[in-house]
């Protein structure tokens, strides 16, 4: 019966579930941050522990604050405005919970794995193999309860917000599942597919867009939601919305290569990288006036409402940060920018400005409604915000100040550009040490506000009585609505068809040899003139398709998807096949012997990239510091990939034979003993922990997989090689008057720290193809 | 046949292309957003409001909380 009334009642238990977990992980990630900020000022705060020291904790904080804080946050702000805005109960109350205890135990299974230093090695996809796979199965729940939920909607329209959620879906799958290929080689280790340049690129790509597909998009979707229901008015302009959303999802996913600018990735791609950031000032703007313009005659509840309070500095943290990156995407910026604390600025104006008071904003508003209780106390959510705002500015200000300090420092000069300012990198610490102290305290500030929130949390559920909401709706009623589309109808289509040509033709055109080339400028602009000349004539088909697209989930998600993979494999396919050993110019990495390999899996696994980048970048001052630039071949074997992205200590490109064994041994054992002032933690435990081989002759065997070019070995050959190599090391640190035994993990390390910068000459073969020199 | 994007230097063009991508989307969308009809935009940007939050009543009244 299409004309009965139904009620339906709302899943709000599992938003009031995701909403507490929202709490509880952000204020364990910003506990985490403020004492790993507490550790770089006082060294002595790593307490002489492997799991609590700073390495091994800075990719809690950053999990923690992504999946664990920015991921319970959207969950429940996406469950909570979908059922709302699609008239429909969550499709599954089995998966919505299965959902919600799958998240959580994988926030456990990473808060209990990296601290013992199990570690993938790339940022933000730290996580082990078996947690990856986790991760898949929980996404995957998640959205099949999603558009489950969706094909059950009572309402035929796809408000904006279900757009910028869809988008969010579709995107971190894809981006999750590409950038953790890998092969295992034991429980908790793996080695990406991808190496050196490839990895990097691949890498930069999925750390980009997580930023923007997992801390913007949802908060979006959650701003154009919440926003205009605290505000008690309609989004300020819907169209402006549309705009926002298609180019933002078309645009974003170019600009990964801004975080490998002056590197040794291809020019071409730090190019694409560096204008695609220059055009998200449009779309990121349009959102952000579109956010703050739609509380437009409500400002003068901004002055009482917590609520608008978060929400209006929330909306202009978002405009700070996006246009902050855009800027810092500018090579000449990044330049200075680039590895400093300037970096740490920006993004904790996007995740304590835009994502905390978001989702602070959020949880205020839910409370009363989930819980059905008041607000314990309005006040106290007023001081919160205060408290919070003040530890923001302190600590985005001093990293600000922080990060210009360490770039002209570090950059600096004389001699007509010919001497270094600054030879020695720690001359920055003590310039530096005031702002990173004021970071602790912004920090400790934004902490305590939270607290504060976590108090009126507990307050106002305590003895209070949850509700779900409900709404009555006809049965039937989506179906009532514009007509949707089929299958066929969605993608043979003259806007598609035309769009998929033209593409075809630009990739001829950008990437074809002479004939082909000229066949792509044509058939392009044939194809513009045609697909010009039938939008004149037959124009009403177009707008026809583009009405019936927004109201039919399945197609919509299909091109939404086809619109990030685009820019995607645009990027990444070439850098694929063209950056491979066997055609890389001028250098190419000798590879590491296995007891090499083992040293590096402990530098990876105690998070050594997080402070040491190993990339000399295309700059006067990085070639005068580290020696010469790193060409691209010269980590075409590193899987993972080590270029870092933050200098806290210098770069180790060329540190191989830079110094002794010895000196290496003691720097390890206490920084502080070979570099004065260092903050740099104890790395002890490296001189008394045996060296474990057992995995080694596996080690090897996927590397070769992976295409390093090893000799056949059998396991026992590569244990005997590791063996005689150490024996080796501890000979040596004998001669120069130290006792460590050679099976200790100091000596792989060292091992691994004296081959760094070893490469072979290669010249250019006439079939395209490199060789080695004495070949 | 990649080789060439390696090689050669093209940062012009690889500029130039990715602002006629980006303006083509903006425009292109801009111009089918301002296409919208009234009634759709209107209807469309009342959404989230169609269903009541009755939850809300509780909430404590502004005003009387001190900034």
């Amino acid at each position: 019966m299409p004309n009965e009334k139904i009620t339906i009642e709302f899943n709000d238990r599992v938003v009031r579930q995701f909403l507490l977990a929202t709490v509880i992980w952000a204020a364990v990630a910003m506990l985490v941050g403020v004492l790993i900020a507490a550790q770089l000022n006082f060294w002595r705060l790593n307490f002489d522990t492997s799991w609590l020291t700073w390495s091994r904790l800075r990719p809690l904080h950053t999990n923690a604050a992504i999946f664990a804080f920015v991921g319970n946050m959207m969950f429940a702000g996406i469950y909570y405005s979908t059922q709302r805005l699609v008239k429909a109960r969550l499709a599954s109350d089995f998966l919505s919970q299965f959902h919600f205890w799958g998240w959580q135990a994988i926030i456990v299974a990473a808060a209990v794995t990296l601290p013992i230093g199990l570690t993938r090695g790339k940022e933000y996809a730290e996580l082990i193999w078996p947690i990856n796979l986790m991760v898949v199965v929980v996404w995957v729940v998640f959205a099949v309860n999603f558009f489950w939920t969706l094909a059950r909607r009572h309402e035929p329209s796809l408000y904006v917000a279900i757009w910028f959620y869809i988008a969010t879906i579709v995107t971190v799958a894809m981006l999750y599942i590409v950038n953790h290929l890998s092969i295992p080689t034991s429980l908790t280790h793996s080695y990406p597919i991808f190496g050196g340049v490839q990895d990097a690129l691949v890498q930069w790509w999925y750390g980009h867009n997580a930023v923007a597909f997992f801390l913007t998009t949802p908060i979006l979707g959650i701003m154009y939601y919440f926003l205009p229901k605290a505000a008690e008015r309609p989004i300020y302009s819907y169209r402006l919305s549309v705009v926002h959303f298609w180019s933002l999802v078309f645009v974003y996913i170019w600009a990964g290569p801004h975080h490998l600018l002056n590197t040794a990735l291809p020019d071409w791609l730090q190019t694409l990288g560096m204008t695609f950031s220059l055009m998200l000032w449009a779309p990121s703007w349009g959102g952000m006036l579109n956010g703050l313009l739609t509380l437009r005659g409500a400002w003068d509840k901004v002055r009482t409402d917590p609520v608008l309070k978060f929400f209006a500095a929330g909306v202009t943290f978002y405009g700070m940060a996006t246009f902050e990156g855009p800027l810092l995407a500018i090579r000449s910026v990044n330049a200075l920018a680039h590895y400093t604390d300037w970096i740490i600025a920006h993004v904790h104006v996007g995740t304590l400005g835009w994502n905390g008071f978001m989702a602070a904003g959020m949880i205020y508003w839910l409370l009363p409604r989930l819980w059905s209780k008041p607000l314990h106390s309005t006040a106290l959510a007023n001081l919160h915000f205060w408290i919070g705002l003040v530890g923001i500015l302190l600590y985005v200000s001093a990293m600000w100040t922080s990060g210009i300090t360490q770039g002209l420092m570090l950059n600096a000069t004389s001699e007509n550009g010919t001497v270094l300012t600054y030879p020695n990198f720690l001359d920055t610490l003590p310039a530096i040490r005031p702002m990173m102290l004021m970071r602790v305290i912004g920090g400790g500030l934004y902490l305590t506000g939270w607290l504060l929130l976590a108090y009126n949390v507990l307050r106002t559920v305590r003895g209070a009585r949850p509700v779900n909401g409900s709404v009555e709706v006809f049965a039937g009623a989506a179906e009532a609505g514009p007509s949707t589309l089929s299958v066929s109808g969605s993608f043979f289509n003259p806007p598609v068809v035309f769009s998929v040509v033209i593409f075809v033709f630009a990739c001829a055109w950008m990437f074809g040899g002479d004939l082909v080339r000229i066949a792509g400028i044509a058939g392009a602009m044939f194809s513009v003139v045609l697909a010009y000349l039938h939008y004149e004539s037959r124009g009403r088909r177009w707008a026809d398709w583009y009405d019936r697209l927004l109201v039919t989930a399945l197609p919509f998600t299909v091109l939404t998807l086809i619109a990030v993979i685009a820019g995607g494999l645009i990027q990444i396919i070439p850098t694929l096949v063209a950056q491979q050993s066997q055609n890389v110019e001028d250098r190419r990495q000798v590879p590491y012997t296995p007891l090499e390999l083992a040293g590096r899996d402990l530098y990876v696994s105690d998070g050594c990239y997080l402070c040491h980048s190993q990339m000399i970048r295309t700059l006067v001052s990085d070639v005068l510091r580290y020696g010469d630039y790193s060409r691209l071949g010269e980590s075409i074997y590193d899987h993972p990939f080590q270029w870092g992205s933050k200098r806290n200590g210098p770069d180790l490109a060329r540190v191989g034979g830079k110094y002794s064994n010895l000196w290496h041994l003691r720097h390890l054992d206490d920084p502080r003993s070979t570099s004065a002032g260092s903050n740099m933690p104890r790395f002890h435990w490296l001189l008394t922990d045996p060296l474990n081989l057992d995995t080694l002759p596996r080690k090897i065997a996927v590397q070769r997989t992976l295409g390093v070019p090893y000799p056949p070995m059998t396991d026992a050959q590569v244990v005997a090689a590791a063996v005689a190599q150490a024996r080796e090391v501890a000979d040596n640190l004998r001669a120069d008057g130290a006792s460590v035994a050679p099976d200790r993990e100091v000596v792989a390390m060292i091992a691994y720290l004296q081959k760094l910068g070893k490469y072979e000459a290669v010249a250019q073969r006439a079939d395209g193809r490199t060789a080695r020199l004495n070949d | 046949m990649f080789q060439r994007l390696v090689l050669h230097d093209s940062a012009a063009l690889y500029t130039i292309a990715a602002f006629s991508v980006a303006a083509c989307i903006f425009v292109a969308f801009a111009w089918r957003a301002m296409r919208m009809r009234r009634a759709q935009i209107d209807r469309l940007g009342r959404l989230p409001f169609e269903t009541a939050t009755p939850a809300s009543k509780n909430e404590p009244d502004p005003e009387s909380s001190p900034d």
